[in-house]
């Protein structure tokens, strides 16, 4: 157990718990909603993102009105100063994001230290290194949105990455500027991103859930009105603000890096691009192949329960306390006195036991651990004189 | 007062709770402490009621369930479950007429080996000074001494109590292995001790 992990750090994450666990009843310890803070901030996103979406203009210039000029930029501007609690939601927003990311790469730490991250459970680890990259693609096109100098760099930057790709570089970045320069169109192209890649993160969290019973997505409501005045503060107390209006002829050279979002490209300002490409696919591959099974050879591999269908009544009981949705209950052959049968998939156990504990019957069993040796062991030991 | 010092008390316990290794001898007893028994199970949500029902008959003392702390399960919900089941709001249930005095649950975290010995010592010595005398009537809950202050748990006791509006019969359903009224019988299917199958055309 815990077997990749050094000891010292679990025990510390174990002691830690504890000590909230003290403070702050277990009903509320941050800690056992680590995987639904992200989740909280990203209703939150949704939510902000929806109302400053209402006022958002996708253009970079407007030559209709070139006197009272309309882009991207102003309208970010007008929901800032002029629209009451433009500024506020539109801080919400940016440092939702940012908290999401903090608490992405806490949920990952706690998983990776407490060893809940492989074996079974390898589906959500992968499908949570997709999430985490989504979100940070998500999050940069953000930035682009604003349409200040720091914008047009990171567009600039950008594409010339895509293109230093071989084979599927030219048409990256023309998928990505929606053209072969930057147009109106271009601005259009981000916004469409910006949104519709945010609601693939809805389809990942199903595959990311999809393996569990009663995922723990919501923290309690206090929980909720404790985060969003932590963030509120951070709104009032650092208020966000564009750079200059970016100006297509212009070329900026220097701009304000946010360092939850923005760090790749301060990867990219420092070394070569090659180096760049194989820093960012050798890091996300490193980091999905984390739970590959040949890196574990000490550990024990699961045995999975085994169902006695002589026994079996098909109550249901251990198809609903099976914490990875391991269980299924079938149609029992014919004359049986019994309507169903439980059948276990071994793939998705993990060999907990806690079927066992739900079965009155003594009709499912770990192959190596049988609860008839338990319960012989545990009389021989209260016989014993 | 009818003292049965050498009564063995049990422990199942999950092996990723408090970590009893260094204090227990190889036949799983706790060196401190003398007739205290350990099992280790993979978690603490694989207890069933019936392995303490059994470790009562064969003349144990008492039981103590341990597992880790309640919200961190390593299997995500084991030692919720084992909690839920031992307060009766989750089938299947302990039996009525397993004296609750004698069954301890603790939720403690792997370093916490102290706290698991000084409560384990505490529960052995007033166990033996239990009388055989049954339990009374309205026999009082499981304790869960770690956990006694959470609101969950306070929550959970009061369901317990609102069964005792049951009538008599539904009590006596309680009592039985057998899990919900729910559970799918085939209505076809020839009961017990109705003879064999009628043969079908």
């Amino acid at each position: 157990m815990y077997s990749s992990i050094p000891k010292g750090l679990t025990d510390f994450t174990l002691l830690l718990e504890k000590g909230t666990n003290a403070v702050m009843t277990n009903k509320y310890n941050p800690f056992y909603y680590h995987g639904a803070l992200p989740q909280f901030y990203l209703w939150v996103l949704y939510l902000s993102g929806l109302l400053l979406f209402a006022y958002y203009i996708p253009t970079i210039d407007n030559a209709y009105f070139s006197e009272n000029l309309v882009n991207a930029w102003t309208s970010v501007d007008y929901i800032t100063k002029q629209i009451p609690m433009g500024a506020v939601i539109r801080g919400i927003h940016r440092y939702s994001g940012d908290a999401m990311v903090i608490t992405i790469i806490l949920h990952a730490l706690r998983v990776w230290v407490t060893d809940r991250y492989r074996q079974y459970r390898w589906v959500q680890w992968v499908t949570g290194i997709a999430l985490f990259l989504l979100v940070l693609f998500v999050g940069q096109t953000g930035y682009y949105l604003v349409w200040d100098e720091r914008s047009l760099i990171l567009t600039r930057m950008t594409v010339s990455a895509l293109n230093y790709l071989p084979l599927i570089g030219p048409g990256l970045s023309a998928w990505f500027l929606n053209g072969s320069a930057i147009t109106n169109l271009t601005l259009s192209n981000f916004l469409f991103i910006h949104i519709g890649l945010s609601f693939f993160l809805l389809f990942g969290l199903w595959l990311h859930y999809v393996r569990m019973t009663r995922p723990v997505m919501t923290p309690p409501p206090a929980m909720n009105y404790i985060l969003m005045a932590i963030l509120m503060l951070v709104v009032f107390a650092y208020p966000i603000s564009s750079g200059k209006m970016a100006d297509i002829n212009g070329t900026p050279t220097s701009f304000d890096i946010d360092w939850f979002f923005l760090f790749p490209y301060w990867v990219m300002a420092h070394v070569d691009l090659g180096v760049f490409w194989f820093l960012m696919i050798a890091g996300s591959v490193a980091l999905t192949v984390l739970p590959l099974p040949n890196l574990y050879k000490a550990a024990a591999p699961v045995e999975a329960a085994e169902v006695v269908l002589s026994k079996c009544v098909g109550c249901r009981l251990c198809s609903l306390d099976c914490p990875y949705m391991a269980i299924d209950m079938v149609p029992a052959p014919a004359g049986s006195r019994f309507k169903l049968l439980a059948v276990v998939k071994p793939y998705r156990c993990s060999g907990c036991g806690v079927c066992v504990g739900a079965c009155a019957f003594d009709a499912i069993d770990l192959p190596n651990l049988l609860d008839s040796d338990v319960t012989a062991q545990i009389k021989a030991m209260a016989e014993a004189k | 007062m009818s003292v049965a010092s050498d009564k063995k008390v049990i422990t199942l316990i999950c092996e990723r709770a408090c970590d009893l290794t260094s204090v227990t001898s190889d036949s799983g007893e706790v060196k401190d402490v003398a007739g205290l028994q350990v099992v280790k199970l993979p978690c603490s949500g694989m207890i069933q009621p019936l392995m303490i029902e059994a470790a009562m008959k064969a003349g144990a003392a008492g039981v103590i369930v341990a597992g880790c702390q309640i919200g961190d399960c390593y299997y995500r919900e084991g030692n919720r479950m084992i909690r839920d089941r031992l307060l009766g709001n989750r089938p299947p249930g302990l039996k009525k007429t397993v004296d609750r005095r004698r069954v301890l649950a603790l939720w403690l975290a792997r370093p916490q080996k102290d706290r698991f010995l000084s409560e384990a010592k505490e529960f052995v010595q007033m166990v033996r000074n239990l009388s055989d005398t049954p339990a009374p009537a309205a026999a009082p809950k499981p304790e869960v001494k770690a956990e006694a202050k959470k609101p969950e748990v306070a929550k959970a006791e009061t369901k317990v109590d609102a069964q005792g509006d049951k009538k008599p019969e539904e009590k006596a359903a309680d009592a039985k292995p057998n899990p919900s009224k729910e559970m799918p019988v085939n209505p076809d299917a020839p009961t017990e001790g109705s003879g064999p199958a009628p043969e079908r055309p």
